[in-house]
């Protein structure tokens, strides 16, 4: 039935399909990603830095932006699976404090072992992420709403549990997980690293992957494409809330102590990473590597003004105007999308 | 005639409207004159609706002028067609589901309270002496998204109603509503005429048509084809002026089907929300029509079958197998697929490379080790497609955003046959492509069939279930009432047993 277009009367349409689908070459593909200007911003950044002051690129600075990137970039990741599936999750921060010291209280108080009161603490993360996507997807109730709820009662159950003391004496586990450096990389940052290599792995390489980015192109259409939307918006939620404990274990480790206040407003500066690094706030668009850089540049920008001296409240600001360019950006791109449609 | 001010007319003079080389519609002159219902009629793609929009400002036309009670229009602007007291009750109600319906009904005009302070009650008082005086009975105090769609449309009628319009626009005012509630729109629409104002309807129920219309125009391919008197229109009458003289060597030949052997698909009693119950038989490589007026239950059916709405009673067969799809992944794999009738909102990821949408269905199918995914061989899989069903384009990586309507189709069929389904559904199958396109996305259905599938086709074109089907059955509200075989196909027929019309 297919005419091929390998015959000896070739038409010579402008519309005819080409012979053959060539693979892009790497180097192409990469120039034609949209991840290209958080990169390059990323390199400018460090270039700009380290000129600026001798200290930024500093191993010891190194190191300390390493823990903090592993703290931002695991969120970040976690949060831009529910932000392809079109939702948001904005309980994270809180779920990191909760994390912190349910792990501390498992530890110290119950006597659990190290390594398995974090294997609880995972575990705790993944029920909470299949709570959100039952409510989003069953109840129907809207992402925002659901994990605002949490947003405020897993600080205050963070706050019940050490009724509002830091929890002190956490066992080796946890630090060494947090201090420890192989290779003088610290170890979080290598965690992140393999974080990143699995989340990558998972989203363009399997089948499942593509259905998250399909429930968040058009939940309908996939639906009827005999995909089990429901499913994948649950798994999206569920990777977010152990993404989420990872890191309350991560923080517990490296101060040593469950800390109830800690992770205030993180779920904001990983969201804002999800969305410089170009996952799209409707869903259905944008890729880890972009999102591994989002992280990157917002753990840059924190370190450089710190040893620049700049006052954290300049910090803020500076955040939130790189978070106002990457939302217009992320605009302007739909824009013209849907400009270039006939 | 009492009341109105200027006499209540519309004035319709040499108004074209073209789209590139194809002319839609072309109207020379035609007067409507306050005090009549008028009934406008016609097949789908007759040109009724464009007409409509071009006498309520919506769409411009491409050249000629209407006049409104004697004011030239301005031409595309509804703003001024407003002004003029033209009001439209749509199919799609542009109302606010979180306020009540009384709210609803004012919106726009202010109820007591002065300037400044919202006055419920007054508010709610208004509503509920405008809805007396029209006999609808609907709560008025209830947020609107809890009513019935049947509700809502009569206080998306009564808002109408309540602007005191000179001209009212109906555009298929009854489809969602019971017999009841169909019987007091058409009387307000009287009442209304009565009163010196012009009423235009359109309808497909041709029954309600010559009840309420004191004339009945008749479009086909664009133009006006019959002007009717009510004596004159009889449904028979109507019907053949919609479909024109008609040829019924047109329908060439099918393939021959194999007799008696066992169905793909055999349906008992099935029933879902609004349809039902029904009893069907699909044989392999048979094409099946699903005929009916809109909101007769077509898309419904073809959902159910896919299992995309919840089923209700009754059993469905398989090549034999029990068929009890809960979700459409259970068609899909059981040999399933569905190309549903909106593309941009039930088919396509618009943003996402043509190679996505290419290989949505069959992604489990490409996957190694039923998991992972490699770019090589999902790349050749969907060119080996994309080729098969000559989707044309510059790279299997561009957004299928950029593809036209009739390439963006042909991907979705390529999406489904990549499956070799068993039973492929198809809803409005040709909606928004070309007249070139849509003859090869026929051959594409034919193909499938021929390659064994059994397809039902559920289509609002009759053209195009002749040219296609072996058999159509026709659905009227939800059932099945008859089933008309190729050899006895005309547009008469499907028409009349569309309308539920006794044996002519």
């Amino acid at each position: 039935m297919a005419r091929t277009t390998t015959g000896p009367v070739k038409r010579q349409d402008a519309d005819e399909p080409p012979a053959g689908e060539r693979a892009p070459s790497a180097l192409t593909e990469f120039l034609r990603n949209q991840e290209i200007g958080v990169v390059a911003a990323v390199a400018v950044l460090v270039v700009a830095f380290s000129l600026a002051n001798g200290n930024f690129a500093s191993v010891s600075n190194m190191q300390t932006m390493g823990v903090d990137l592993a703290q931002y970039g695991l969120l970040a990741l976690g949060v831009s699976f529910v932000m392809l599936t079109g939702g948001i999750d904005l309980s994270i921060g809180s779920v990191v404090a909760f994390s912190a010291v349910w792990g501390a209280w498992l530890n110290v108080h119950v006597g659990l072992p190290g390594a398995l009161a974090i294997a609880v603490v995972l575990g705790t993360g993944a029920l909470i992420g299949l709570a959100h996507g039952f409510a989003v997807t069953v109840i129907r109730v809207p992402p925002f709403v659901t994990t605002l709820v949490t947003l405020v009662a897993a600080r205050g159950a963070a706050l019940a549990i050490t009724k509002g003391f830091p929890i002190d004496g956490v066992g080796t586990s946890f630090s060494n997980l947090a201090q420890l450096r192989l290779a003088s990389i610290p170890v979080p940052a290598l965690l992140f690293a393999g974080a990143c290599v699995i989340a990558w792995f998972f989203l363009e390489r399997t089948y499942i992957g593509r259905q998250v980015y399909a429930v968040g192109g058009n939940a309908e259409a996939a639906r009827l494409a005999g995909i089990r939307t429901e499913r994948r918006v649950v798994l999206a939620y569920i990777v977010s809330g152990v993404c989420a404990a990872a890191v309350g274990v991560l923080v517990t480790g490296r101060l040593g102590v469950g800390q109830p206040s800690i992770g205030n407003g993180w779920e904001l500066n990983a969201i804002a990473a999800a969305v410089i690094g170009g996952i799209s706030l409707t869903g259905g668009s944008g890729r880890v590597l972009g999102v591994a850089f989002g992280a990157i540049l917002l753990v840059c920008i924190n370190s450089g003004l710190v040893i620049m001296h700049v006052s954290p409240y300049y910090q803020q600001i500076v955040l939130g105007a790189v978070l106002a360019v990457a939302i217009v950006t992320d605009r302007l791109r739909a824009r013209s999308s849907e400009r270039r449609q006939r | 005639m009492t009341g109105t001010s200027p006499a209540a007319s519309v004035e319709v003079a040499g108004v074209r409207k073209t789209y590139g080389p194809v002319e839609v519609l072309r109207v020379d002159d035609l007067r409507l004159r306050g005090g009549e219902v008028v009934a406008l009629v016609g097949e789908n793609g007759a040109g009724k609706s464009t007409l409509i929009s071009i006498i309520t400002g919506i769409t411009a036309a491409t050249s000629g002028e209407v006049r409104i009670g004697g004011t030239a229009l301005k031409n595309g602007d509804p703003a001024h067609a407003q002004e003029l007291g033209v009001a439209t009750v749509s199919q799609e109600f542009p109302l606010v589901g979180q306020l009540s319906a009384a709210e609803n009904l004012m919106l726009g005009r202010r109820a007591g309270g002065g300037r400044v302070v919202y006055d419920r009650r007054a508010t709610e008082r208004a509503a509920t002496a405008l809805l007396e005086r029209l006999d609808f009975s609907v709560p008025v105090d209830r947020p609107l998204s809890r009513l019935s769609v049947a509700q809502q449309q009569l206080i998306e009628i009564a808002k109408a109603l309540g602007r005191d319009p000179s001209v009212l626009v109906l555009d298929e005012p009854t489809s969602a509503l019971g017999p009841v509630e169909s019987q007091r729109v058409l009387d307000s629409a009287r009442e209304l005429a009565a009163r010196g104002r012009v009423v235009v309807f359109i309808g497909h129920r041709l029954d309600e048509v010559q009840q309420v219309a004191d004339r009945v125009l008749v479009l086909r391919n664009g133009r006006l084809v019959a002007d009717l008197a009510p004596e004159e229109a009889t449904q028979e009458a109507m019907i053949r002026a919609m479909v024109g003289a008609e040829l019924t060597d047109l329908v060439g030949e099918l393939p021959q089907l194999a007799a008696g052997a066992e169905p793909v698909l055999r349906v008992d009693g099935l029933t879902a929300a609004g349809i039902g119950p029904i009893d069907l038989r699909v044989g392999r490589g048979e094409i099946l029509g699903v005929a009916g007026l809109m909101g007769s239950g077509r898309s419904r059916l073809v959902h159910a079958l896919m299992g995309a709405i919840p089923l209700g009673g009754g059993s469905m067969r398989l090549d034999g197998e029990p068929y009890a799809p809960r979700h459409p992944a259970d068609a899909v794999a059981a040999g399933v697929g569905l190309i549903p009738e909106d593309r941009k909102h039930q088919s396509l990821l618009l943003d996402a490379p043509v190679r996505w949408n290419i290989s949505l269905a069959a992604l489990p199918r490409l996957a190694r080790f039923r998991l992972g995914l490699s770019p090589r061989s999902e790349r050749k899989f969907t060119e080996e497609i994309r080729q098969s069903v000559k989707v044309r384009c510059a790279s299997q990586e561009q957004p299928i955003r950029t593809l036209s309507g009739g390439n963006q189709q042909r991907a979705i069929f390529g999406r489904w046959l990549a499956n070799r389904p068993k039973l492929l559904l198809l809803d409005e199958p040709t909606r928004g492509v070309d007249v070139g396109a849509k003859a090869e996305i026929y051959r594409l259905i034919e193909r499938s069939a021929q390659e064994g599938a059994a397809v039902v086709v559920a289509s609002s074109e009759l053209e195009e279930l002749m040219e296609l089907t072996h058999r159509t059955v026709v659905l009227a509200r939800g059932r099945l009432v008859t089933t008309v075989s190729r050899a006895d196909y005309s547009k008469q027929t499907l028409m009349a047993a569309a309308n539920d019309l006794p044996e002519s």
